[in-house]
């Protein structure tokens, strides 16, 4: 098979322009997020169920370095049927509908609008506008499995595998800046697209908040279940023994 | 100890971060740094502020409001209405007692932001306790803790409250809790110890003896705990006096152990300190 050549004018025209757009889009991105940002406001009473679920998780798990009444005497202050902190304090479930949250609304509204949409305008664009080139050759032999991958917009069967499409150009683009964004805007930056990517894939975007009620049931029915194991009991012979 | 005068700036600056991160006050040795601090302070632009913190903090403590003053004002100056800069405000009028001031500010930034309140309720409970008002200090101190209950530092706080008015047991309930945040703090397990060996009774003087038998497990060089120990077992022997049980054996055998120990010290420590405290101690057991 003949070797191809490249027009000249393909790296100009096609190669580093999509590189630049890819790389200028990312960074137009972190900045109109940092603008976009909004300061995620906590709720007190949120604070403070946390740190009582970590009290009541440090008691399971600490406990036996207290004495049998001391244990007894906290557990039954957050277990008591009657007057327990479990029992007494009640929570609203969180677990409504997050479209009837206006703060979340909007939240999510931003996340389209930073995350979403530009994908697909510039993707879109970008396949329309340089659809259909070859941009370059991976400096080594691949299999023909690679060629969906590498070469999205140019389907000929007997073209060799190390050959670059200008779509799959993009997107090896897309993938593979993050190290450079580093670089440039730090660490945890809102540029990278393949994060929101991963976070789509995996469903961490949609995350609900913790709900108190049923983390507060957990938590108390581990702590009943807990049994006070004195942990010192022994430890005036375990010194004598250790000489 | 650092030889300060020989320090070189960028040394200074690494030991300034190494003091911020582990929480350390040392305002003396800021004090005593100062003058370089001040006259390389913009070659650290990303650090200026956080050193500017510390120095107030020190300024404060060595009692130079005037600089401290110059301080707050050039942070004013770049973040104005900032919280955190209103808490430097009100701690230096704490400093020249004008609690009616301080208090005041403190309460603006308790309404702005309440989540971010803790630092400006604790320094309202500081406030509260420099004034002498022990009681005021420990009511407000409960209600902090009702709210943010994993506050290790607050716990302790409160511990040292509770000593001074003498409610041993809820100063131990204190110490307790902070045990089940740092089970392997042998401090603690000793403290909780001295607690209950003042509070006295034998069910207090095995606790006692128990812990600090930890804190020597925990420690084998903790000395307060080892004279301690004595003292309580001894305490002990008193008590089961008249039983002859299995019980008086097992404690028997701790003093002996404890104060094989003590001689042990002492010796390998000999003509280093004086030992007058141990004998005075060994003086004060039950002879064979």
């Amino acid at each position: 098979m003949a070797e191809l050549l490249l027009d000249p004018k393909i790296r100009f025209w096609v190669f580093l322009p999509i590189v630049v757009i890819t790389f200028l889009v990312g960074l137009v991105r972190h900045y109109v997020s940092i603008i976009l940002s909004s300061h995620k406001k906590i709720e007190l009473l949120q604070v403070q169920d946390s740190q009582v679920m970590i009290r009541a998780r440090l008691l399971r798990e600490n406990g036996k370095y207290l004495p049998r009444q001391s244990f007894a005497m906290r557990r039954h202050w957050f277990n008591n049927e009657d007057t327990g902190y479990f029992k007494v304090q009640k929570r609203t479930s969180n677990a409504q509908n997050p479209m009837t949250d206006p703060g979340m609304m909007t939240d999510m509204l931003k996340g389209n609008l930073t995350n979403v949409l530009p994908m697909i305008v510039i993707g879109g664009w970008i396949n329309w506008m340089f659809s259909g080139f070859l941009t370059t050759k991976v400096p080594f032999p691949l299999t023909l499995r690679f060629k969906p991958m590498l070469q999205r917009g140019v389907e000929l069967a007997y073209l060799d595998a190390s050959w670059v499409s200008s779509a799959s150009w993009y997107f090896l683009n897309v993938f593979g800046l993050r190290t450079i964004y580093t670089l440039v805007l730090g660490e945890n930056n809102a540029a990278d697209q393949s994060k929101v990517m991963q976070d789509q894939m995996s469903g961490a975007a949609m995350a609900m908040p913790p709900d108190p009620k049923a983390a507060f049931k957990a938590e108390w029915e581990a702590l009943e279940i807990t049994e006070h194991k004195w942990a010192l009991a022994t430890v005036d012979t375990d010194l004598l023994t250790a000489e | 100890m650092y030889n300060y005068e020989e320090l070189s700036i960028n040394e200074i600056f690494d030991l300034l971060r190494k003091w911020r991160d582990n929480n350390e006050r040392k305002s003396n040795e800021i004090m005593s740094l100062s003058e370089r601090i001040m006259d390389n302070l913009d070659s650290q632009p990303n650090e200026k502020y956080l050193i500017l913190e510390q120095l107030i903090m020190a300024d404060l403590d060595c009692n130079y409001p005037m600089l401290a003053a110059k301080w707050i004002e050039m942070l004013d100056a770049d973040f104005p209405d900032s919280l955190r800069v209103m808490k430097f405000k009100s701690m230096w009028y704490e400093a020249h007692d004008n609690y009616e001031q301080a208090f005041g500010i403190l309460n603006k930034i308790i309404k702005a932001d309440e989540i971010n309140a803790p630092p400006a309720l604790k320094r309202c409970i500081a406030i509260t306790k420099a004034m002498g008002m022990t009681n005021e200090a420990i009511t407000k101190l409960v209600e902090y803790l009702n709210q943010f209950m994993s506050d290790m530092e607050a716990w302790q706080e409160l511990s040292e409250l509770y000593l001074q008015v003498q409610e041993y047991s809820r100063a131990a309930f204190c110490i307790e809790e902070l045990i089940l945040h740092q089970p392997h703090n042998h401090l603690f397990h000793q403290r909780l110890a001295d607690i209950r060996y003042t509070m006295g009774g034998v069910e207090n003087m095995e606790l006692a003896k128990t812990y600090y038998c930890q804190t020597l497990k925990l420690n084998p060089n903790n000395m307060r705990a080892l004279l301690g120990l004595i003292l309580a077992a001894n305490n002990l022997l008193g008590h089961y006096k008249s039983s002859g049980s299995a019980k008086r054996k097992e404690v028997w055998k701790l003093c002996q152990w404890a104060q094989s120990e003590v001689t042990k010290r002492q010796r390998e420590a000999q003509g280093s300190n004086d030992s007058a405290l141990t004998s005075a101690m060994l003086a004060l057991t039950i002879g064979d």
